[in-house]
């Protein structure tokens, strides 16, 4: 990303910013929606883009983070609302980089479908776990503090809570990618064996993609559990959303940066606002789109756009 | 010191379930060395090259680099050492440019104080793809391939350069510039231990020859006292059948050169 690119983010980080003045509360949802889908889809593609490693369960820490954030909030509910947040942060982060940490060795030894596979099985057995130890409060529903400013409708501000959140995770992938880190991720994502024969520490680097990953989709389940205000074990271990954050990839171009924003604004503008009476029908449409979009553009819009644009240069000539 | 082996293989042994590939190997290369492998198909050339660059385990025996023992060390600490490998078979990172594919050599590979841009430079350079840089490798010939190959590898910083095969499939031209690369490699401090097919090439561009048959050691010495030795001609040279196989591998190459 080049400096001009920084600043066209950065401009429309700030339109973004300022369109809560001018929307109505749904649509302003919607952008929540959008931004909450979008972060989700960057903090998926370190793993699953850059390194290649494709989950299928990345809602178990959207769950983890959440629950374990909720459950330690609710203790220490006197605290002042922002601190509160922070706190929930801290501890859903840390739940996370605990799991993702366990259990890094075993799954990551397995590659392709194999490992998509495995994190659904992750995916399925937290949620199960959440549902069935009573401690946890799964089944029972978990409520969250109000940590919202009186002085701000609550839709505007995890729609700005988003926003922010969703620059910060971009940022961090960015940094990532242009890191000798990043370098490292794509050619394990190439080719891992001759990755790990150039010197690539394949294993490690596999590890912290992951624990990042895990981490930052973490803390983006804690923001979605407190927008929600009340959860129980299916409003954050979703299915729906184990398959989105692949979708978001494939549809915006997998592997790069804003492949999954671009992806994300897409799917959630079409299911929500497109087909938004038709409640149904959202799955469908997610499938339908998909299958359209990778038999047009295998490399998504953003690898149709490039091979636009380099035809367009091909016929200049 | 000086005359310590920058490479030490002593007693190396490995089988796959009762086929033994490599049976009680020993030898040392010299440093600043062009040492070439021969030997039939399945003789254990490219088995070698997986043990020492950790890529298999040995099942007994151990390697010795620049006196390290670097048996049981994984894959990509050897390669931190300063050992690398261009495969027999081509595998580029297909996606990433020329420059990407060898700017990872260089981001990684051997320790140390590292100038990426200009190793990444230098690597293309000398083995004289710099004119490709911006090519994706997906879109590259198989010679063009072979020199990318070797490119990545030599951007490790690496002190010894495993070569496999790196002339096959080329035409006479192509396996020319390839041997060309290879001295230039050898001239700026890189030992290469060199697997290769190409007799006339081997001939001509090794310091020494070590034949493999059936994973042993059937022979060692200069290239010309090779090819005098009444065993390898007998065991390999001589034997029709090698020979033969030796012949169906190399004339295709040459006519299809020819054509071209
Ligand atoms: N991973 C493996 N599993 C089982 N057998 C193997 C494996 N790798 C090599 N072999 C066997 O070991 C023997 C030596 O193979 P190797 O590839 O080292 O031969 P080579 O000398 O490189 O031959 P070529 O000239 O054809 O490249 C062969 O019989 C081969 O089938
Ligand atoms: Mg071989």
């Amino acid at each position: 990303m080049k400096r001009d690119q920084v600043l066209a983010v950065l401009a429309c980080a700030a339109l973004m910013a300022a369109a809560p003045i001018l929307l109505p509360p749904f649509y302003i949802r919607v952008g929540q929606l959008m931004l909450y889908s979008a972060a989700l889809g960057v903090a998926w593609s370190i793993l699953g883009g850059f390194a290649g490693y494709a989950s299928f369960g990345h809602a178990a820490f959207i769950g983890v983070g959440a629950f374990a954030a909720g459950l330690v909030e609710d203790r220490f509910s006197t605290l002042p609302p922002p601190l509160l947040l922070g706190f929930g942060l801290a501890v859903g982060g840390v739940a996370c980089a605990a799991l993702s940490a366990a259990i890094a060795y075993p799954i990551l030894r397995l590659r392709g479908t194999f490992f998509a596979i495995a994190m659904l099985g992750v995916s399925h057995v937290c949620a199960e776990l959440n549902n069935n130890l009573d401690f946890l409060q799964g089944s029972l529903g978990l409520n969250f503090p109000v940590v919202t400013p009186e002085s701000i409708a609550p839709e505007t501000f995890y729609y700005e809570l988003c926003l922010f959140t969703g620059c910060a995770v971009l940022a961090v992938a960015w940094q990532i990618r242009r890191s000798r880190f990043g370098a490292g991720l794509l050619s394990i994502r190439e080719d891992e064996d001759t990755a790990r024969m150039l010197g690539v520490p394949t294993e490690r680097y596999k590890r912290i993609a992951f624990v990042v990953s895990a981490v930052l989709t973490g803390l983006l389940g804690v923001i979605y559990a407190h927008s929600l205000g009340y959860i129980t074990t299916d409003s954050v271990y979703r299915d729906d959303t184990n398959l989105n954050l692949i979708v978001f990839s494939l549809l915006g171009g997998m592997g790069t940066l804003f492949g999954p924003v671009i992806g994300a604004f897409l799917l959630v503008f079409v299911t929500q606002v497109v087909l938004g009476r038709l409640l149904d029908f959202h799955l469908f449409a997610t499938g339908l789109l998909l299958v359209i979009l990778v038999l047009a553009a295998p490399g998504g819009v953003l690898g149709f756009a490039r091979t636009f644009s380099f035809r367009r240069r091909a016929n200049a000539e | 010191m000086n005359n310590q082996p920058i490479l030490r293989v002593d007693r190396l042994s490995k089988s796959f379930r009762g086929l033994h590939a490599i049976t009680g190997l020993s030898f040392a290369i010299q440093p600043g060395s062009i040492t070439s492998i021969i030997g039939p198909n399945g003789a254990g050339k490219s088995t070698l090259f997986n043990l020492v660059t950790g890529y298999l385990a040995p099942s007994a025996g151990q390697i010795w680099f620049q006196g390290r023992l670097i048996t049981g060390m994984p894959t990509n600490r050897i390669a931190e050492r300063g050992i690398a490998r261009a495969f027999q078979i081509a595998r580029p990172f297909r996606d990433l440019s020329v420059f990407d594919n060898v700017r990872i050599g260089s981001l990684f590979g051997k320790a140390g104080p590292r100038d990426v841009a200009a190793t990444t430079a230098r690597a293309m350079q000398l083995a004289a793809i710099a004119h490709l840089a911006d090519r994706p490798a997906s879109a590259l010939t198989v010679g063009q391939l072979r020199h990318l190959e070797v490119a990545r590898a030599i951007a490790t910083r690496a002190d010894l350069l495993l070569a496999d095969e790196p002339c096959a499939g080329l035409n006479p031209t192509e396996t020319a510039a390839m041997i060309d690369v290879l001295r230039r490699i050898r001239a700026s401090g890189v030992t290469i231990l060199l697997v290769e097919h190409d007799m006339p090439s081997v001939m001509e561009v090794s310091d020494r020859l070590l034949v493999l048959d059936a994973g042993r050691l059937i022979a060692d010495g200069s290239p010309s006292d090779v090819a005098n030795n009444p065993q390898v001609i007998e065991a390999y040279l001589g034997s029709t059948e090698p020979e033969d196989t030796e012949s169906q591998t190399a004339e295709p190459a040459i006519r299809q050169g020819s054509k071209i």
